[in-house]
């Protein structure tokens, strides 16, 4: 891969940055109410409110003045004070909610990764095959489900029903020893990241699948095939590292909406991710903390892209300029 | 030669049935002895402020008065009983109460009657200065007392001028603050501090820890002076817009008490004797306000207020009540637990309460009869206008605290809608609705219909005093001001026995006919608990509920389940309901049915079928591919 085309993959992705902060900027200035709603703030004494109203400039014309103090406070990562959250800074609850959703769909997309690829792979290679019916069935039924769906009979069963997992939430309110502590997130996270996992496998697998049923008909899998190699050599040395491509880039863009957090499986069982952030903030109209969430999710999903544009670079010979 | 990529399946399969086994309860950290005694309830409104003065909520009452006494306290009767203060003596022009001997905070500093003079100087300064403190809800009660001037002539005694003889000077939700905690704020300012945990108090249990939108936690004050509960520690979950989420907690133990179920559940909850439902008699209403404001100061606010004129019509008002069936409301939202709704003192109240002299009954054809007749007519397109000629088009807000305001907000937008007035439905968070409402100089009043609902006092005076005109930019939810109800409502604070009984017909019926409300429905608070782990539940009153009542007493008066003579067996409900399994190994007591290890075991052979079936498969699959070479 050439520096030429890292560096012009990192400016496209700087533009797109610097394209999310604006819009970011416009798109809350043109809701009614909003900037004057940010000074609103219950929660805010009279005199902090003024000093706000003057940092973020809310007297003076939207251009250039608002746009530059906009700009200057997001740079120093100053986002404003929260309204649902009781005057406590952006930065800080979106990065407190953060951690719980990277933790629930980081390892939700790990897992459906892992096994949605080998699904994937194993369906496709046999196409027709039993493991093939099976896995299609399955990875369609739950891809089709909404995690609400699959949540929902999960906490019935397994934690109302037969007690053996909390019904919600991440912690058990309480001090605990470091160990205990862990063990208790272990058990609040078993039903959650089942859910999530289930979610997210069928798009996985379907997509191997299908590229695997591509990539079998290559010549070089028949040239393999001719040379005598074992079946499962072939699958795993030749198809399946061939079959990766198309993966990478739903792979890039999945995990940058990991930070989006799985809203409805983030309501069903409770979890305090930014999914759950994000529909508290709605319902309490906190426009400071929806700029936030937006511009996190906004950065996240350019950064992801960009990593996979790198990756698919590095992985793919053919891709060179 | 074996596919590294299956034995690998087999092995992961292995080690995730490792790692499931050792999440499951049987296999945890065994709980010792001394694991404190944990209460937690559930509630679906979301606390929104753990400072006693910036709380509008059921939920924010509850929160306080586990940490602060009131002055006096109330009994399972709602009779006055011992709070901070342990008895009083009332004479014509005062009332001397004595503070308990002996008495200490949670952190042992001696508390004493210079806390009270302390906390309720606080209602006094503001009210001597014309203002409130924080959302203005506690110094009312002061106010509304009547009293003029109080002092603390030594450490045992506190006095409290004032004329009124009612029982109000009994029932001032004003918090005993430590003193010398908060001493160097004033009633500006203390509104504006973070009340945030470990707090400082005399009442049963103090708050340590308020995880915004998740739970506030509470532990025993050691130097508490009443009854000891059971209870070690209190936890209070919140539960907004998920009313399902709570009502499985509760079923799978991880909740003892849950506020506010909704009806189907209740129903199916009350069938199984492992729980105990209780459907109590509000002491409140739920209601749609009307916003009316500019009644009588012919006052508007710029890009705020009501979006029509016709909202300040008594008549307009009067015309919309005919369109709303209370009764199917009370069968079909709630489920039959609650009572059409009529008047403003609920009839709970029996002294006080009665029926309108001038009854509005259901029907769509005169509601319309009457629109047309008090000059909206509709137009060409089948639009209700107001006299502006404008469509009118309402703008309804309600909270997410409840499934029933939800789904009353369906009914209306019908109903209106058969009158040719379109409704817009908002839900919000209870603290943002608050804020919302709020009229110049806090805010806009940018709604024309809010559908929540209030809680009372003993006294009707808590439930009648949000019509006053001065509490507009307070207490009020409609912004009505009729200087002839502030009159009657004067008269009635002065007044008792039958005198009392007729000026608050009067008022009634006043608002009756005026309809800056519509009372939807005397709604009944539907809570269950569980059976298992505590004992010695008691209602507020005898037709009330456990908790989020007048005070927090109960909590106190719990006592261990287990040690009870052990209830009837739990029966097996119908499908769909679930038998009460407790998994959590909290309590000291051999707790755990054997009924646990039955799924384990099941599960167990399900993951030993599962990895053998694995690496038969591989087996196989391995001899297959031997052959291919």
């Amino acid at each position: 891969m050439s520096a030429r085309y890292f560096l012009r993959k990192l400016a496209q992705a700087i533009v797109t940055v610097i394209a999310i902060v604006l819009l970011n900027f416009v798109l809350f200035r043109m809701m009614p109410g909003s900037p004057e709603r940010a000074t609103k703030n219950p929660h805010l004494t009279p005199e902090f409110v003024a000093a706000e109203r003057a940092k973020w400039g809310l007297d003076k014309p939207l251009f250039p003045d608002q746009l530059v103090a906009f700009v200057e406070s997001t740079a120093t990562g100053d986002l404003g004070y929260s309204i649902k959250y009781r005057g406590q800074p952006v930065t800080g609850v979106v990065m407190g909610a953060a951690g719980p959703t990277v933790l629930l769909i980081g390892l939700g997309e790990a897992l459906a990764i892992v096994i949605g690829l080998w699904l994937g792979a194993r369906s496709g290679w046999r196409r027709g095959g039993v493991m093939d019916r099976i896995g299609n069935a399955f990875s369609l039924i739950f891809y089709s489900m909404p995690y609400f769906v699959i949540g929902m009979p999960l906490i019935i069963i397994f934690a109302a029903g037969l007690g053996w997992f909390p019904t919600s939430g991440m912690t058990t309110p309480g001090d605990k020893t470091p160990v205990a502590a862990v063990i208790d997130l272990g058990r609040h996270l078993v039903l959650p990241l089942t859910a999530v996992t289930l979610g997210l496998v069928g798009a996985y697998s379907i997509l191997m699948r299908s590229s695997i049923i591509e990539t079998r008909s290559e010549d070089y899998i028949t040239t393999a095939r001719a040379k005598g190699l074992p079946d499962a050599r072939i699958l795993r040395s030749h198809a399946f590292p061939n079959a990766l491509l198309p993966m990478v880039t739903l792979i890039a863009i999945n995990l940058g909406y990991v930070v989006a957090g799985a809203i409805t499986a983030e309501i069903v069982f409770n979890w305090p991710g930014l999914g759950l952030l994000t529909v508290q903030a709605l319902d309490a109209r906190d426009y400071p903390l929806l700029q936030g969430i937006f511009l996190l999710i906004g950065v996240s999903v350019v950064f992801a892209n960009f990593a996979a544009d790198i990756v698919y670079g590095y992985l793919d010979p053919r891709v060179r300029v | 030669m074996r596919s590294p990529l299956r034995g690998r399946a087999a092995r992961a399969l292995a080690a995730l049935a490792l790692v499931f086994a050792a999440l499951l309860p049987g296999a945890a950290v065994p709980a010792a002895a001394a694991d404190p005694v944990v209460l937690t309830v559930g509630t679906t409104q979301d606390l929104d402020s753990s400072n006693p003065f910036n709380t509008a909520l059921v939920s924010g009452y509850e929160v306080f008065q586990m940490t602060y006494d009131l002055l006096v306290e109330f009994d399972k009767d709602t009779h006055p009983a011992p709070g901070f203060a342990d008895s009083w003596v009332r004479s014509p022009d005062k009332v001397t109460f004595h503070i308990r001997d002996g008495m200490q905070f949670s952190d042992g500093t001696p508390a004493t009657s210079k806390d009270v003079c302390f906390s309720w100087g606080l209602a006094m300064d503001a009210i001597k200065n014309g203002a409130n403190i924080g959302y203005g809800y506690l110094d009312p009660n002061v106010k509304d007392a009547g009293v003029t001037k109080i002092e603390c002539p030594d450490a045992s005694t506190f006095v409290a001028y004032t004329t009124d003889q009612s029982d109000r000077i009994f029932q001032v939700y004003m918090p005993i603050l430590p003193q010398h905690v908060w001493s160097k704020y004033n009633y500006k300012t203390i509104a504006d501090q973070k009340f945030d945990g470990p707090l400082v108090g005399t009442g049963p249990y103090t708050l340590v820890e308020w995880k915004t939108g998740q739970f506030t936690r509470f532990v025993r004050n050691p130097h508490y002076w009443g009854n000891k509960g059971f209870a070690d520690n209190v936890v209070i979950r919140f539960f907004p817009d998920q009313t399902d989420v709570m009502v499985q907690a509760l079923k799978s133990g991880e909740l003892d008490y849950a506020h506010d179920v909704n009806p189907d559940q209740f129903k199916a909850l009350a069938a199984d004797k492992a729980y105990t439902a209780v459907a109590g008699k509000a002491n409140g209403w739920s209601q749609l306000a009307f916003n009316t404001y500019g009644t009588g100061t012919g006052k508007t606010i710029k890009d705020g207020g009501p979006s029509t004129q016709a909202l300040l019509d008594p008549a307009f008002r009067d015309a919309l009540g005919y369109a709303v069936d209370h009764k199917a409301l009370v069968e079909r939202v709630l489920g039959g637990y609650g009572d059409p709704g009529t008047t403003i003192v609920p009839p709970i109240l029996s002294d006080w309460h009665v029926e309108p002299d001038h009854p509005r009954s259901f029907s769509i054809d005169v509601a319309k009869q009457k629109l047309d007749a008090a000059g909206y007519p509709l137009d060409s397109t089948g639009k209700r206008l107001d006299k502006q000629g404008k469509p009118i088009v309402l703008r309804l807000v309600h909270p997410n605290s409840n499934d029933s305001y939800a789904k009353s907000a369906q009914f209306v937008k019908e109903w209106y809608g058969q009158l040719g007035i379109d409704v817009n439905v908002q839900s919000l968070d209870s603290d943002t609705l608050t804020n919302l409402i709020l009229p110049p100089p806090d805010g806009k009043a940018k709604y024309d219909i809010e559908l929540w609902g209030w809680s009372g006092n003993p006294d009707p005076n808590g439930l009648t005093i949000v019509f006053r005109c001065d509490q507009i930019d307070n207490l009020s939810d409609s912004q009505y001001c009729n200087p002839d109800y502030d009159k009657l409502y004067d008269e009635n604070s002065k007044e008792s026995g039958q005198q009392r009984h007729d000026t608050l017909a009067k008022m009634q019926n006043l608002i009756y006919d005026q309809a800056p409300y519509d009372v939807l429905y005397y709604d009944s608070n539907l809570d269950v608990y569980r059976n298992d782990r505590f004992a010695g539940w008691q209602n507020m009153p005898a037709d009330g509920t456990p908790f989020f009542t007048y005070s927090d007493l109960n909590y106190t008066l719990l006592t261990d389940a287990t040690i009870q003579p052990s209830p009837a067996p739990t029966v097996s409900a119908p499908a769909g309901a679930s038998a009460a399994p407790s998994a959590e190994p909290q309590t000291s007591s051999t707790g755990g049915s054997g009924s646990n290890t039955t799924p384990l075991l099941i599960l167990a052979a399900l993951v030993v079928v599962v990895v053998i079936g694995g690496l038969l498969w591989s087996r196989r699959r391995r001899t297959a591919s031997v052959e291919d070479e």
